[in-house]
């Protein structure tokens, strides 16, 4: 039987880094996981992240899958891929499916990093082929370029729901209607409104019926449900769509923790069965560890802490790191984590409903109902204000962990403050140059930068843009308004893409005076549209 | 249906391995080496990995992560192969399942003879 000082199971975001933490301090390390390829969820996210600077706010997920395998790589940790662990006992050792063979492993202590799997949901007809969950829509997109579907409804508006959704259209799907049984959007409210203002329906408190076809998905039927889940006669709406995809949460996979006898329990705000741990990520058993969404869906970003914390807590068990490195760490991993848990969608504030900001502000009822905040709620913010000349117009309404358009600004026109979840908003003295960069850079995609008199009788409006075929300088269309509904025609006149926008392109459009604050989504007229 | 993302606005153009031919109930198509052989399904518009045992059900792609079993099908002769966790390798043959075997439920000797014969193809 083979030996290893530490043993981490699954190669996501928390495995990884508590592999790199545990092998910075000499500890002999080997992670399996059952893929193919090593960096679980990450490799799938094309978006740029959420949080500030210490979290790796604004890069890219796969991006930052990168980076934690080339640090792995550098200190030397074994990473055995097509590594299922089948078997996790008291004593430590591991029953590891390689192949056709199934080997023993033996670790002195063990890290759990198993992630989460997809909850389904049923209704007539919904193991057809062409109903999928999202998690497959992602890998046949993001990893192997191939596009799920040509017409797809999205069923689920948690963050899930709507960075797929986002993600679909990217890859060139057409997504006709976003739906979630919930009265009200589950996601971050700056994910609902990048996808809404594209032109995609929202359809809270209606579920999926129905999928039509005899050999694969050719449509669906939703309808409208009660406040008891119960459908609503006559309300029933038809798509035509060869592809469902299903996104309605995610449940931690704590199978292994249940064989090896450690304390389970049921924890709903958790996302279901998740083991009981201490602060280091120490389960009932001494040196068996979890991290990451295994123990409690949340993050990436979250999860390489929770990683970090306890690939820290297993050099210091196995008498690797002193006592004070290890509390020294784990102090500030624990200040990176809750800056995290901060905000309107905090693990401590699931299931509740959020009036108001911590601001005071009223929450837009629009977004939440309909993925979009009104025309006449969004002057209530405190990042939407009105200048003369080119200045940032920041649609961030929610408090979430989220700083990046503060950090980036060279002239320091954007303030979150020291508190993260604060609304962003502009500075009195703010000099804005038009660079761009809070733009491009926002995760959110709510910046946008207007002058609302470029030349008698327009404006000129700066909106991101990631979808193909980029508009060129000189197209017309039409400018979409927050709703995805064209409000006025529109004339292309600036595209700008640098290589510190990291593949979000800004185009600045040429609209009415008038529509300054209403336009922010370009659509090119269908004869430069067709390709 | 599901077709091949030439470039996409994030990822640019997607970095494939050789063409590769093989055989799909007989039928020859293409796909790259190395992807999963349910990608190269899926790119070639087919739907139907298997169909279940008891209620003759079509099933497909559902999980893409090796978890469901729904993609199922056999190749070269071996039943029950999860085709989203299998790379894809020349001159493979890949059958619908019906049940555990690769013979159309309502079909005798004939329909199996002649998927024989594509498959030699
Ligand atoms: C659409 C979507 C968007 C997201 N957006 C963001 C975002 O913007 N910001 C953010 O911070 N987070 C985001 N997340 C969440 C983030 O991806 C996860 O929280 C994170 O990946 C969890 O990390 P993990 O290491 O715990 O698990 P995972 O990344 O799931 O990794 C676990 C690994 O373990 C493997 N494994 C499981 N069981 C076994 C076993 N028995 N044997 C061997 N290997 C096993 C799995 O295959 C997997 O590779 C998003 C998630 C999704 C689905
Ligand atoms: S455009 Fe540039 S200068 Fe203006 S607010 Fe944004 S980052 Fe600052
Ligand atoms: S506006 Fe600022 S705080 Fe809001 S999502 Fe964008 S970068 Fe984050
Ligand atoms: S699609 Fe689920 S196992 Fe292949």
């Amino acid at each position: 039987m083979k030996r290893y000082d530490l043993i981490v199971v699954g190669a996501g975001p928390a495995g990884m880094s508590a592999a790199i933490e545990a092998a910075k301090h000499g500890v002999h390390v080997v992670v399996f996981d059952e893929n193919a390829r090593p960096g679980g969820q990450l490799f799938k996210q094309i978006h740029k992240f959420f949080g500030s600077k210490e979290h790796r706010a604004k890069i890219r997920g796969f991006v930052i899958g990168q980076e934690l395998l080339d640090e792995a790589a550098k200190l030397g940790v074994t990473v055995e891929l097509d590594s299922t662990v089948i078997g996790l006992y008291q004593d430590k050792e591991v029953v590891v499916k390689q192949g056709e063979q199934v080997n023993h492993y033996k670790g002195d202590a063990i890290v759990v990093a198993t992630g989460a799997a997809e909850n389904m949901v049923t209704f007539e007809g919904w193991t057809l082929p062409g109903v999928i969950g999202a998690g497959a829509a992602q890998t046949m997109m993001n990893l192997h370029g191939v596009r799920p579907g040509n017409r797809v409804l999205m069923l689920g508006t948690g963050n899930v729901g709507l960075v797929v959704s986002y993600q679909l259209k990217q890859a060139g799907c057409d997504v006709v209607a976003l739906v979630d049984a919930a009265p009200h959007v589950g996601g971050y409210g700056v994910h609902a409104a990048k996808v809404a203002r594209t032109g995609v329906p929202f359809y809270l408190s209606h579920t999926i019926k129905r999928a039509e076809g005899t050999d694969h998905v050719t449509g669906v039927t939703i309808a409208q449900v009660d406040s008891h889940f119960q459908f609503v006669p006559g309300t029933e709406k038809h798509f035509d769509v060869d592809t469902i995809c299903v996104a309605v949460g995610l449940s931690p996979m704590s199978q292994l923790f249940k064989m090896d006898g450690c304390k389970v329990v049921d924890d709903r705000r958790k996302g279901g069965q998740v083991p009981v741990v201490d602060d280091l990520g120490q389960t009932s058993i001494p040196g068996i560890f979890a991290a990451g969404d295994v123990s409690g869906i949340e993050e990436a970003s979250s999860a390489m802490i929770e990683g970090r914390i306890a690939g820290l807590a297993a050099a210091s068990y196995l008498g690797f790191a002193t006592d004070d490195e290890e509390r020294a760490g784990v102090d500030a991993n624990e200040r990176a984590l809750d800056g995290l848990r901060q905000g309107m969608f905090a693990p401590k504030n699931r299931g509740k409903k959020v009036e108001k900001t911590e601001e005071g502000i009223p929450v837009s009822q629009t977004l939440l109902e309909r993925g979009y905040v009104a025309d006449s709620e969004i002057e209530r913010f405190p990042g939407v204000t009105h200048r003369v000349g080119i200045h940032p117009v920041i649609e961030c309404t929610q408090n979430i962990p989220c700083n990046p358009c503060q950090d980036v600004c060279p002239k320091h026109c954007i303030k979150v403050g020291s508190h993260i979840t604060a609304l962003p908003q502009l500075e009195p003295d703010a000099n804005c140059i038009g660079c761009g960069l809070c733009v491009a850079s926002c995760p959110g995609q709510a910046i946008f930068l207007v002058d609302e008199k470029s030349e008698p009788g327009f404006a000129e409006v700066t909106l991101p843009y990631e979808f193909l075929p980029l508009p060129q300088k000189g197209d017309r269309g039409q400018a979409l308004g927050r709703d995805g509904k064209p409000v006025c025609e529109a004339e292309v006149v600036g595209v700008k893409r640098t290589k510190a926008f990291d593949h979000t392109a800004i185009v600045t459009v040429k609209v009415p005076e008038d529509m300054s604050m209403r336009a922010r989504f370009f659509k090119a007229a269908p004869a430069t549209e067709t390709d | 249906m599901g077709t091949r993302i030439a470039e996409h606005p994030i990822l640019g153009v997607p970095q494939k391995g050789r063409l590769v031919s093989f055989t799909y109930d007989g039928k020859t198509l293409q796909g790259y080496e190395g992807e999963p052989v349910a990608m190269a399904l899926k790119a070639a518009g087919v739907m139907v990995h298997r169909y279940t045992a008891k209620r003759h059900e079509p099933r497909g792609i559902f999980c893409a992560i090796g978890r469901c079993t729904d993609c199922v099908m056999v190749v070269d002769g071996v039943p029950n192969v999860r085709t989203c966790m299998t790379p894809l390798a020349e001159g493979m043959e890949v059958r619908t399942q019906y049940g555990a075997t690769a013979v159309p439920f309502d079909a005798g000797e004939k329909d199996e003879a002649s998927a024989k014969d594509g498959g030699a193809a």
